[in-house]
């Protein structure tokens, strides 16, 4: 391989894992502003001497919105350490379901600000394979921000798991109008990605005249 | 300065409620809207003095939301909420006429106090 390659495909990993953190950080920011306009509130509400059983109610109503957002900041840290932990090792035994969820929860808020719906449809006894998780994130992250990008508001991703001839399939199936998007090639760089996933034992199958995409991966005797 | 009539408009329903309850409980008349279409719909039937934007709401761009205002009253003034260091969409609303931007987690004091002289600014350009 040469090394533009890698410097390219160095380049597009940063990229995704910057954007990754850029998401990451920003649903942060807003659980802790809930909390802190909760807290605020209930700071108000002593200040201004309320009590009673009507400020008994409302401060316990902030007080479980608080731990609402408390539970799911934790959620998503929990999500983000163990999609850092992923590039610990080159290779290793996983469970695709679980990376693609764990990728799912971080890229969320790409979708949704399109209102755009991530949904998932996993074979529940999938089977391990031996691979690189990260990059398996990698590719389909950027097939997902691409698709993003292309699809109308109010639209649908399906993210599909299963297997078949001794591969465990993952499909990404948009569901909606797609929009007439000039995708450039710096920005989408589809023989760069087919490339890595041939590295994977995997080959890119656009089906659906490209709207739906599938990457196969071999499952290995681990 | 009491009774500024604010439009805020955040997707995050939670943030918007407390954050309009902590403005009310300091005299400032507030409506809140979740989504772009809401607030085009908040703001014909009842105009405010003041609004803060999240530029960043699903349905509408936040940037076409201001546009829109300034179009319909230039003497509006918006603010910008914003929770992340998107500095290239805010300095693009600065440019589209918002009079300030704040950023989210907010201190109450420092919204307070940049409403307040945004509604000075609008009562002296309606003058």
């Amino acid at each position: 391989m040469t090394d533009n390659f890698e410097q390219e495909l160095r380049f597009l990993q940063l990229r995704f894992i910057g954007k990754i953190l850029a998401g990451f950080t920003h649903e942060s920011k807003n659980y802790l502003a809930i909390i802190k306009e909760s807290a605020g509130l209930i700071d108000d509400m002593i200040k201004l001497g309320k009590s009673g059983e009507e400020a008994s109610g409302q401060f316990l109503e902030i007080i479980h919105s608080i731990e609402e957002q408390i539970e799911k900041s934790t959620g998503l840290f929990k999500f983000l350490n163990r999609f850092s932990h992923r590039m610990d090792t080159q290779l290793s035994a996983f469970n695709c379901n679980e990376a693609l969820e764990e990728l799912m929860a971080l890229v969320n808020r790409f979708a949704n600000q399109k209102r755009i719906e991530l949904a998932k449809d996993f074979q529940q006894d999938l089977p391990q394979i031996y691979g690189n998780p990260s990059m398996i994130q990698f590719l389909v992250f950027s097939f997902l921000e691409e698709i993003i990008k292309t699809l109308d508001k109010n639209s649908r991703i399906i993210i599909k798991t299963g297997t078949a001839n001794g591969s465990v399939m993952i499909k990404i199936i948009p569901e909606g109008n797609l929009l007439e998007v000039e995708i450039e090639k710096e920005e989408f760089p589809y023989e760069t990605y087919n490339t890595v996933l041939e590295r994977l034992n995997g080959k890119i199958t656009p089906e659906a005249g490209a709207k739906t995409f599938t990457f196969p991966l071999k499952v290995s005797d681990i | 300065m009491s009774h500024t009539k604010v439009l805020l408009v955040d997707d995050e329903v939670e943030f918007a409620s407390a954050l309009a309850e902590r403005l009310q409980m300091r005299d400032y008349d507030v409506q809140t809207a979740s989504n772009g279409l809401e607030a085009m719909a908040l703001f014909h039937g009842s105009p405010p003095d003041i609004v803060i934007l999240d530029l960043r709401i699903p349905g509408m761009d936040g940037l076409k939301i201001l546009k829109n205002i300034k179009i319909l009253d230039p003497t509006i003034e918006v603010l910008i909420l914003t929770g992340h260091g998107d500095v290239e969409s805010v300095a693009e609303g600065m440019k589209s006429g918002a009079y300030e931007y704040i950023m989210k987690p907010i201190d109450i004091g420092e919204l307070t106090s940049k409403i307040d002289m945004a509604m000075k600014k609008r009562i002296s350009n309606r003058d």
